[in-house]
């Protein structure tokens, strides 16, 4: 225990690697063994936990408020659908880099007027562009097939490397594309590695200045405009990847999955694991692949009739009344809140410690 | 005469200011909760979608579409001060990310509650006015009646707004409070007050606007009516600056013609992305807003 615990201080990286690899190692002895359906929450939870490590970087650290990665993720998820469309036979690992790719592009483009925009105008026109990318998407009908959505051609055999290090082969009675959650798996690993590193490299703290106050920040010799930009092409890059995941595990995309609501939804649940930390984007991952099925499990179990029109709004009600809760009551969310009470805790008892030792000198 | 009144750019300009009266009135209603309390109310829309629902539900009532239009007016007031007392106040002085984010899930929530109560369905408003253009030497003119009515409602509803603000105790004190709070107090204004009282007017101000809407010929009541119209004003009150109520109105009507133009011109899915790009180049040529005065950010 005591080695851990100076291995995580005194050789970071070296503790960030091996924890990745645990946690991805875990992962994939657990979508070994469960049921198909867990897998391909398992995958989307991944794919999504990916999005959201990219949010909580661009609001929790850098302080900017994107409330348009729902349209981020869409051209992720565009990019990476055309493409296969087009060359069926690209290995997955080369699409997925061009869905990170493109989606930094764009990040670029919008992050440059954002060095110009603070808090409400950002928040304001990124709300714009969530509302503006299923037009968008219509507007190139040619490419994307308006409404109707692009279906993926089945995806070819499993890449040669995972068959060979990880042994995923096609399981006995499931659908014989389930090795895609194992790819969903590494890449979230992948994705979390080299984000872990960058919240707590010299960038990262520069952006948490920048967040607490940018004259400091400029004093210190940090650009604002280049972190603030910097910011906005990771998260899109990380935002492009992760759709590029859903839409591969899901096999097809349509503009109606990228309303405004999903990415009020991605908010809503990074907010409740804990904005601006790492596994707080990991339990809000989980909670988006899971909060689906949770909701019609909540709808049966209340003997709504699922076509009625509280069961077909239960999910904005719970998404936005929680996250006004969770505004208003524990804005650190989960993980956040946690931290705070072990804190306390801990100086609580240190401070009881202190106040117990002179007594017992005297 | 009759030719150049009837042409596609004069009705292109006169359906673009139809559509930017609404623009301009959501601007408006973000403008007056922004001076108040800087906080930039993105659940406008919804909040003004379900106070236009719960305003013309009474007509189930047999209540007359004059009085629904009447009432709708202190529905949103009443959902706009419950909103700051609620969910807003507690909010001042936190970090700026808390607001938006509680005004984001706001809207969420809203806009989920009237399809729980309503449906999603779209709802025809009865509005006892034609939306048969009028005729101009046999060729057809851009208005209607129903066109004159949306524009007056709004032109009556903004000119209300500015006397209050202008000629009233009352809209001194708001000004004041909205420019120097601390100093507002000390001279016996009921500061805390002004600001619900500002949401208060924002929200009947988006009221009207989510009627107007709904009035329209091809729409009606729908949850999510008030999304593209919050969207281009939001962007309307960003380019004229979203401390300027003049500012705001006359963007708003500008951004409706732009968006008549583009939609004739080229394609109305074009829209949002043509007045994304207008807000850009503004914002980068002008951040602080076209109308409105650079202030000095405290350091």
């Amino acid at each position: 225990m005591k080695a851990l615990a100076s291995l995580r201080t005194e050789r970071p990286l070296l503790w960030r690697a091996v924890a990745t690899i645990v946690l991805v190692g875990i992962a994939l002895v657990v979508s070994d063994q469960v049921s198909a359906l867990t897998d391909y929450y398992l995958a989307d939870a991944a794919a999504m936990s990916i999005v959201m490590v990219g949010l909580s970087f661009l609001t929790g650290l850098s302080g900017q408020v994107s409330l348009g990665h729902g349209a981020f993720m869409g051209v992720g998820a565009y990019t990476a659908a055309i493409w296969a469309v087009h060359h069926a036979h690209t290995p997955i690992v080369a699409n997925l880099a061009l869905a990170t790719v493109v989606g930094a592009l764009v990040g670029l483009l919008v992050g440059l007027p954002a060095t110009r925009l603070r808090g409400p105008y950002l928040a304001g026109m990124t709300i714009a562009i969530a509302v503006a990318f299923t037009s968008i998407i219509s507007e190139f009908g040619s490419w994307t097939n308006g409404d109707q959505g692009l279906a993926l051609p089945t995806p070819v055999a499993p890449p040669r490397w995972l068959v060979q290090y990880l042994h995923s082969t096609p399981k006995a009675g499931r659908p014989g594309n389930m090795w895609l959650a194992d790819i969903a798996i590494v890449t979230a690993g992948i994705a979390f590695f080299f984000m872990a590193n960058l919240f707590r490299s010299r960038t990262g703290r520069a952006m948490r200045l920048v967040r607490e106050n940018e004259v400091a920040a400029e004093i210190a010799g940090v650009s604002l405009p280049r972190a603030r930009v910097l910011a906005f092409v990771v998260a899109a890059a990380c935002a492009g990847l992760g759709g590029g995941l859903t839409t591969m595990v899901a096999g097809s995309v349509a503009p109606s999955s990228f309303e405004l609501g999903l990415s009020i939804e991605i908010l809503t649940l990074l907010v409740i694991g804990g904005i601006g930390t790492l596994s707080g984007a990991l339990i809000g991952g989980l909670l988006y692949a899971y909060s689906s099925s949770w909701i019609t499990s909540l709808v049966n179990a209340t003997g709504l009739k699922p076509t009625s029109n509280l069961a077909a709004s239960l999910d904005g009600i719970i998404f936005g009344g929680l996250l006004i809760i969770f505004v208003l009551l524990a804005p650190l969310g989960l993980v956040g809140t946690a931290r705070l009470v072990v804190a306390r805790r801990l100086r609580a008892s240190r401070t009881s410690e202190a106040r117990a030792r002179p007594s017992t000198t005297t | 005469m009759d030719a150049f009144l009837t042409s596609r750019v004069v009705t292109d300009i006169l359906e673009g200011i139809v559509q930017g009266v609404v623009i301009g009135l959501v601007a408006l209603g973000l403008v007056l909760v922004w001076r108040a309390t800087r906080v930039l109310n993105f659940a406008l829309g919804a909040i003004a979608t379900l106070a236009a629902y719960l305003g013309m539900g009474l007509l189930s009532y047999h209540v007359g579409f004059w009085w629904c239009f009447v009432l709708c007016i202190p529905f949103g007031m009443v959902l706009g001060g419950a909103t700051e007392r609620i969910v807003v106040r507690p909010l001042y002085g936190k970090p700026e990310l808390n607001p938006i984010v509680a005004m984001v899930g706001l809207l969420f929530l809203l806009e989920a509650v009237v399809g729980a109560i309503w449906s999603t369905t779209t709802r025809a408003i009865p509005v006892p006015f034609s939306f048969i253009h009028w005729t101009l030497g046999g060729r057809p003119f851009a208005l209607s009646p129903l066109s004159v009515f949306q524009i007056c409602a709004a032109l009556v509803l903004a000119l209300a707004i500015g006397a209050l603000f202008r000629f009233t105790q009352l809209g001194l004190q708001l000004r004041a409070t909205a420019h120097a709070p601390e100093t507002s107090r000390l001279l016996g204004v009921r500061v805390s007050r002004m600001l619900t009282l500002g949401w208060m007017l924002s929200c009947s101000v988006g009221a009207v606007a989510a009627v107007i809407v709904a009035a329209g010929f091809a729409t009606g009541l729908t949850p999510s009516e008030m999304e593209a119209p919050f969207a281009i004003g939001f962007i309307a009150a960003a380019v004229g600056g979203l401390d300027s109520p003049v500012g705001a109105l006359v963007g708003g009507v500008a951004f409706g013609v732009i968006e008549q133009f583009v939609t004739d011109y080229l394609n109305a899915n074009l829209v949002l992305p043509v007045a994304l790009g207008i807000l850009i180049l503004a914002l980068v040529l002008r951040p602080q807003g076209v109308f409105s005065r650079p202030v000095a950010r405290r350091v």
